[in-house]
């Protein structure tokens, strides 16, 4: 069951990341013919960030005590002293970012080469900060394996 | 016809951002640095870091909100390539932060 928590976890954040970069190249072709769906897609991108926040932070709470054990003690104790640590924080900074595009997408962004301009740096930073919390996630996830196999 | 304008709340909540960052990394160093802060924060919800996550959530929308309301309403008048100079600088800046602390610090 804890498993299926943090895959759903995954899931999410990989569907945030996957709508970030949709915004980006839809923004570079904005027209009145797809503002609606960037408008949409921001709200989803912010959805499943949280969705995503929620869950893993659930997990992190409650569950992952018994994996930072594992790790601590196996041969890659980085991936929760400077894996982990960095990123339950920068992650924050991830949920502050995707709840700010509907914001900035609620914007003329047909008329507004300024309100495009910003769009296109918000939706950037969190499809480039998602990606490396997926990379932190799978070196912490390697941390519990290594810490289990036997030496 | 092209306009170089973005919303007040575009603004006032870009600002926020930019705010919140940096305090989410200064409560980092606070909390791994001040057994005080710590136990502190975990009093409150239990766990430090869900402690953490609502101080920073809300003072997103709590500073984003306010400033919606400065100048009579109005808001505050600011190029778009500044408030993405001002929201870049303090992600990066707060992601270094964050980083080096754990990296080269704790």
């Amino acid at each position: 069951m804890t498993e299926i928590l943090l895959m759903t976890h995954v899931l999410f954040g990989v569907a945030c990341m996957i709508a970030a970069v949709w915004l980006f190249v839809d923004v570079l072709q904005v027209s009145q013919a797809n503002l609606a769906r960037i408008q949409t897609i921001s709200w989803f991108a912010a959805g499943f960030m949280w969705l995503a926040f929620l869950a893993g932070g659930y997990w992190y709470v409650i569950y992952y005590k018994v994996d930072k054990a594992i790790i601590l003690k196996g041969p890659w104790p980085f991936a929760h002293n400077a894996i982990m640590e960095t990123k339950e924080h920068l992650v924050i900074m991830l949920l502050l970012l995707t709840t700010y595009l509907p914001i900035a997408g609620s914007d003329n962004l047909v008329e507004s080469k300024d309100a495009r301009k910003l769009m296109l740096w918000v939706a950037a930073i969190v499809a480039l900060l998602a990606l490396a919390m997926d990379g932190e996630g799978g070196i912490i996830a390697m941390g519990v394996k290594v810490g289990l196999l036997p030496r | 016809m092209e306009n170089s304008t973005i919303s007040k709340c575009t603004i006032a909540f870009g600002l926020a951002l930019a705010i919140a960052c940096v305090v989410n990394s200064l409560i980092v160093v606070a909390k791994e640095k001040s057994e005080a802060v710590m136990a502190g924060m975990k009093k409150i919800t239990g766990h430090h870091w869900t402690t953490h996550s609502a101080i920073v959530v809300l003072l997103f929308l709590g500073v984003g909100a306010l400033l919606t309301l400065v100048k009579g309403g109005r808001g505050i008048e600011m190029s778009a390539s500044r408030l993405i100079g001002i929201v870049v600088s303090a992600v990066a800046g707060a992601t270094l932060i964050i980083v080096g602390f754990y990296l080269f610090i704790d």
